[in-house]
């Protein structure tokens, strides 16, 4: 006989992450939730803004990886209490796993818990973690066409950060039609231009937390 | 490679409602997944191969209904399914925004026999 069911098959996760959400906002904490490829560049832009906001801002970093703490070993070099998750071989971080992590960090003590994703474009944008803000991370290096494939981590992200942009010269990255795909898939998709290593845009990337953490807790 | 985590996912799912129905052996899962999700179909049945032993969807089969994202075109306002994200207006050619839908990861039913 056919029994109807239609129901989430990540429902597990589902619960998780809402049960995480209501952590954090009972903690008055905005969660950030950082996704991007491999090698993209997310922990050197959290080591170049991160710095900028630690006085107005008590954070906490979550460090998701496969394997090694050396993501987690760089963040603890800038005086930021971090949990480093390792997943053993899986692809993403689920809200299960970050549940786990919280009980490492004193929640109370902190206004932004960043989570850096492990470094993939397409199984962690699958997986809510029970986050306020999301944010797309994609390097020049990687190339302008991976907006049009991987539109899943770009589609529901709060902001795009486009990494490595000193090298820009040296790539034959098109920003015009990065920026073309991804505003197909949302026209009012905000997208900032950074560079960890020059500095630039890590301002206004600053800025742009300090506003969004505000605004949502 | 998420795929094993989902299947993993959805067996799990499966094992709870199966239960609730009353179900003994499930025969057959549908499910409805979205084009966005990026699931690789032959990997999601490998897994699923793998996985379901020993479980109450050990002889089940799997069948997947594939979802698109709906996009409208800012041109002509023709309403049509995006294949292979390629989001060009199949009337006319111009550029096409996205509506919604294509991002479905269901379990939409069971077949299964329940106990006598």
């Amino acid at each position: 006989m056919n029994i109807p069911v239609v129901e989430k098959i990540l429902r597990k996760n589902e619960q998780a992450a809402r049960q995480n959400r209501a952590c954090f906002d009972s903690h008055g904490l905005t969660c950030v939730n950082i996704l991007g490829g491999a090698g993209c560049g997310k922990t050197s832009l959290l080591e170049a803004v991160l710095p900028s906001l630690r006085d107005a801002l008590r954070i906490g970093v979550l460090e998701g990886d496969l394997a090694t703490t050396r993501d987690a070993e760089r963040i603890a070099a800038l005086q930021i209490p971090v949990v480093q998750i390792l997943t053993g071989g899986g692809c993403h971080l689920t809200a299960t796993l970050v549940d786990a992590g919280l009980q490492h960090l004193d929640l109370a003590a902190l206004d932004l818990l960043v989570i850096e994703n492990v470094g993939n474009p397409i199984c962690p944008a699958n997986f809510d973690l029970g986050e306020h803000l999301r944010l797309a991370v994609l390097s020049v290096t990687e190339g302008h066409d991976k907006p049009a494939k991987y539109p899943l981590l770009f589609k529901d992200t709060s902001l795009v950060v486009l990494t490595k942009c000193d090298l820009l010269p040296h790539t034959d990255f098109d920003v015009r039609a990065a920026e073309g795909d991804l505003r197909r898939l949302r026209p009012e998709l905000e997208i900032l231009s950074t560079s960890a290593r020059t500095g630039s845009g890590i301002d206004a990337l600053a800025a742009w937390l300090r506003a969004h953490i505000r605004r949502s807790a | 490679m998420h795929e094993y985590s989902i299947v993993q996912e959805l067996l799990s799912v499966a094992a709870v409602e199966a239960r609730r129905a009353g179900a003994v052996r499930v025969t057959g899962l549908h499910c409805r997944i979205g084009a966005l999700r990026q699931l690789d179909h032959r990997l999601l049945l490998e897994a699923f191969e793998l996985l379901r032993s020993e479980t109450v969807c050990a002889e089940a089969e799997l069948r997947i209904e594939t979802t698109f994202v709906t996009a409208c075109c800012g041109r002509c306002q023709h309403e049509y399914a995006v294949h292979d994200w390629n989001w060009d207006c199949p009337r006319c050619g111009g550029s096409g925004h996205p509506l919604g839908g294509g991002d479905e990861l269901d379990l939409i039913s069971l077949e299964a026999e329940i106990a006598a």
